[in-house]
């Protein structure tokens, strides 16, 4: 090849735009697709984290609240009564449905202290699945995202890949300036993929333990209470 | 959750901006390599490389006198014969010869020494009388000098070709990139081949504890056909019991390779008188 016509090439190949729009923009329409569901999957997974984040956090005050209200030697109708009037969640959720059912069993015509035992458990138990449903609620999407974002990102990189090198083999010319911006794009693909996993990776793992936690906590209070009740049952047949 | 979507989007905007403003291109700045010219020569070239003097002018006279020139005038005088005879060119090739370098320096240097048994301040004033000689900086090229006696040489009978060819003589004016000629010296290749010869005939004792004592430097006379001319003269002597074996091996050899065929006949100057080191660490060097 003539040096003036290397030359030339890469003069023309120095001033094509190689910022991230311009990657961006000089893709193919699958890389295009490819790049931007990763992007829209980040902003959800970021979403998703700082939602997250707030509900765990205002849960774990709440039944550090509660837990205090209710060891504080108040009395139980009392409390009951303070909670049903709006809607609670997590522990409070389960203590006023427990105590529903209390009262139900007790404010009736015919006194129905048999099962009234199993009833409560029941009534707790659906209770605490609601309450962890609620909490768990869109952490799949994280663990998807975390698991198939570097896949779908190495997709796009591929895809690029393999359309750089048909362009360059049409365009007959093997100088680095023409094989570099296409085999950049396509990288570019990769990069978003892994920033989108990555925190999702992440954010699931904690959030996950941050559930069990605040399960566990659920279910021992449930117990306990259980058993309070089942003493006033005992107490009162 | 709104405000979840809210604070994700802002985040991801700020980063895409901050990305944008940061990850700004910049060319790699590759740095220039100096070029080094190569030129392709030939194994003639390279034999006859010289020393250059970057201080030298640069020649004025071609070095070489074109034999196309003189063979115009011949086309008026001679049209008919066609010898092709090249010994003609003789004359062609006196033209430029300068007046040789080490006349200047002898000429005043003898007379003092000569002058010396007359008194001293005799010397002394004939010398300051004397035009200085020495003041001549360059060699000037004499004009060619028009000898009466070689006028036929003058004649040309060759056919005009357009051909460049020079004599076998370099002229020795110090140019740029050229600080003696040394035409016509025994070209590497011819060298190489003449040691190459050597190298196969001579067997030196294989296995000896001390190599570098049986080394053995031979002077060797040609004649002109590429024989020996005397018996060879072995140079150095060793005290190694193998010395004697590898310096009969050597000569051996020198007389079976007869003759070196190999060596040009225009260079016979150069190869009459030769020394050729047997070296059995690396077969021949020198």
């Amino acid at each position: 090849m003539n040096p003036a016509d290397i030359a030339q090439s890469v003069l023309l190949a120095a001033s094509s735009d190689v910022s991230l729009f311009a990657l961006f923009l000089q893709a193919g329409w699958i890389v295009k697709a490819v790049m931007l569901g990763l992007v829209v999957c980040s902003v959800w997974v970021w979403a998703i984290a700082v939602d997250k984040i707030i509900l765990y956090s205002r849960t774990k005050k709440a039944m550090d609240r509660f837990e205090q209200a209710f060891w504080s030697g108040q009395s139980l109708e009392e409390l009951y009564r303070s909670l049903s009037s709006r809607p609670t969640h997590s522990m409070a959720a389960l203590f006023v449905a427990a105590m529903r059912e209390w009262k139900r069993s007790f404010e009736g015509q015919t006194r129905s202290f048999a099962g009234l035992q199993m009833r409560i458990e029941k009534v707790m138990d659906v209770t605490i699945a609601r309450e962890i449903e609620r909490l768990e609620r869109r952490l799949l999407v994280l663990a998807t995202v975390g698991s198939a974002g570097p896949f779908v990102g190495l997709f796009g990189t591929v895809w690029g890949i393999m359309t750089a090198f048909q362009s360059i083999a049409a365009s007959k010319n093997t100088s680095l300036a023409v094989v570099a911006p296409g085999i950049a794009e396509a990288l570019f693909a990769t990069a978003i993929g892994l920033i989108a996993a990555i925190p999702a990776t992440i954010f699931y793992n904690k959030f996950t333990s941050e559930v069990n936690k605040q399960a566990q906590r659920l279910e021992g209070f449930a117990d306990e209470f259980a058993a309070i009740l089942s003493r006033q049952i005992d107490e009162r047949a | 959750m709104k405000a979840g979507v809210a604070i994700s989007l802002a985040g991801h905007a700020a980063l895409l901006i901050w990305s944008v403003w940061s990850f700004a291109v910049k060319p790699l700045e590759a740095k220039s390599v100096e070029s080094v010219p190569v030129d392709v020569i030939s194994e003639k070239d390279f034999s006859q490389i010289t020393a250059g003097q970057k201080n030298a002018k640069p020649a004025e006279t071609p070095p070489k006198p074109l034999v196309e020139k003189v063979a115009e005038k011949n086309k008026v005088e001679d049209p008919a014969p066609k010898p092709t005879e090249k010994k003609e060119v003789v004359a062609a090739q006196e033209a430029p010869t300068p007046p040789p370098q080490p006349k200047q320096d002898a000429k005043p240097d003898p007379k003092p020494e000569k002058k010396e048994p007359d008194q001293i301040a005799e010397a002394l004033k004939k010398e300051k009388a004397k035009p200085q000689p020495v003041e001549k900086k360059q060699p000037i090229p004499v004009p060619p000098k028009f000898d009466p006696m070689k006028i036929a040489a003058l004649l040309n009978k060759q056919e005009p070709k357009r051909v460049a060819a020079a004599g076998d003589q370099v002229n020795h004016n110090v140019s740029l990139g050229l600080s003696s000629g040394t035409a016509s010296t025994l070209s590497q290749s011819e060298l190489d081949a003449l040691r190459a010869r050597l190298a196969q005939l001579w067997n030196p004792p294989a296995g000896a504890k001390n190599p570098e004592q049986l080394v053995v430097l031979v002077r060797i006379q040609l004649t002109r056909d590429g024989k020996l001319a005397a018996p060879p003269v072995v140079l150095t002597s060793g005290t190694n019991p193998l010395f004697v074996a590898a310096r009969d091996s050597a000569i051996r050899a020198i007389f079976r390779g007869q003759p070196y065929d190999m060596l040009r006949q225009e260079t016979y100057e150069t190869w009459k008188d030769v020394e050729v080191t047997f070296d059995p660490r690396q077969m021949f060097g020198g």
